[in-house]
């Protein structure tokens, strides 16, 4: 069991930061649209950070059973041809989380 | 109140329902996937509901339970969140003049900004009324807390899941990249940010993350200097 102190004290910082960030631009607009390197870290980080979160999640699962990650391998190829095709959140997540509990339960 | 029979309500009303709709068929089952893991890791119910009703972060609620089950501390978790969300900064700057006035009323939908209410208000009008944006904002803000109370109460019965249904978060995350690579000029950060994580991983497995980070962080500054020395150029 995690302790519930604990937590609510994760909850409230991190919903602090989150309405802090989005309550940025509405407080320092005029500061975000001169400054260059916070467009380029715009530019830059969103991509970098969602490859680093993928790749740090399904590396993380692939050490969670032995052999070769082709389940996980596998299972993003499929979410990102379903994604960049058909547009489709919904669909993406379940196929893809559908096939990788397949293979994970059935062939690993 | 006979709102409904009020021939000027109607056709707004319905449009705002039909906004919400596409948004409730992603929230509910993402919110019943992350009240679920919240509660399998060992948290209460209740403060899965919390998380949802306070944080109202999709990827970063998704990123704390990993890091809530690894004991990590407050502060390294805020680090992580201010990563994960600092894209919700460059959302305000194309909604400044789109929010009601009304302080209350732009207080909370500046806070309930998540990236489908950010894209919903984008697409409305601007001659949308404020009670319209707000009923947006809060719609979708009651499918994410109403399905994180579902999957929080089944994870509170059913204690064994299926071998990799956490793999859920990965497909979130595979999902979000692929919407970020698309509006992306250069896929420079992804196949920076794939180097980046390898070699991390090669120094310290254990702190692959938090090293491809910063790895990533200087990157990003050092691709400002290069795109502000361009611009010099074109001037």
């Amino acid at each position: 069991m995690i302790a519930s102190g604990y937590l609510i004290s994760v909850i409230a910082a991190m919903g602090i930061v989150t309405f802090a960030l989005r309550a940025l631009p509405f407080v320092a607009a005029r500061w975000l649209q001169r400054h260059a390197l916070v467009q380029a870290l715009g530019q830059f980080l969103p991509l970098a950070i969602m490859t680093l979160l993928l790749v740090h999640s399904a590396t993380g699962a692939a050490l969670a059973h032995a052999g070769w990650p082709w389940p996980e391998l596998l299972a993003v190829a499929l979410v990102v041809v379903l994604q960049w095709t058909r547009r489709n959140a919904l669909l993406s997540i379940v196929l893809g989380t559908c096939l990788y509990v397949l293979m994970r339960n059935f062939l690993v | 109140m006979n709102d409904s029979n009020d021939p000027a309500h109607g056709p707004q009303r319905l449009s705002v329902l039909s906004l919400s709709a596409p948004v409730a068929m992603g929230y509910v089952p993402l919110g019943i996937v992350f009240g679920f893991l919240f509660v399998q890791a060992g948290a209460s119910w209740w403060l899965a509901v919390l998380a949802s009703l306070l944080v109202y972060a999709g990827a970063a609620q998704y990123m704390m339970i990993p890091m809530l089950a690894a004991g990590l501390s407050v502060g390294t978790i805020a680090l992580a969140t201010l990563i994960v969300n600092s894209r919700h900064v460059f959302y305000g700057l194309s909604l400044l003049d789109a929010l009601p006035r009304r302080r209350l009323l732009r207080w909370y939908i500046v806070f309930a900004l998540t990236d489908e209410t950010y894209s919903v208000l984008t697409t409305i009008a601007a001659t949308t009324s404020d009670r319209q944006k707000l009923l947006v904002a809060l719609l979708n803000h009651c499918w994410w807390v109403l399905g994180t109370l579902i999957g929080a109460l089944i994870g509170a019965q059913a204690q064994v899941a299926l071998a990799g249904l956490d793999f859920v978060l990965a497909a979130l995350f595979a999902v979000l990249t692929v919407e970020q690579w698309r509006t992306k000029k250069s896929a420079a950060p992804l196949w920076f940010a794939l180097g980046a994580y390898a070699l991390a991983y090669g120094v310290a497995a254990k702190h692959a993350l938090l090293l491809s980070i910063v790895l990533s962080l200087v990157a990003g500054m050092l691709w400002q200097a290069k795109s502000a020395a361009s611009g010099e150029v074109q001037r």
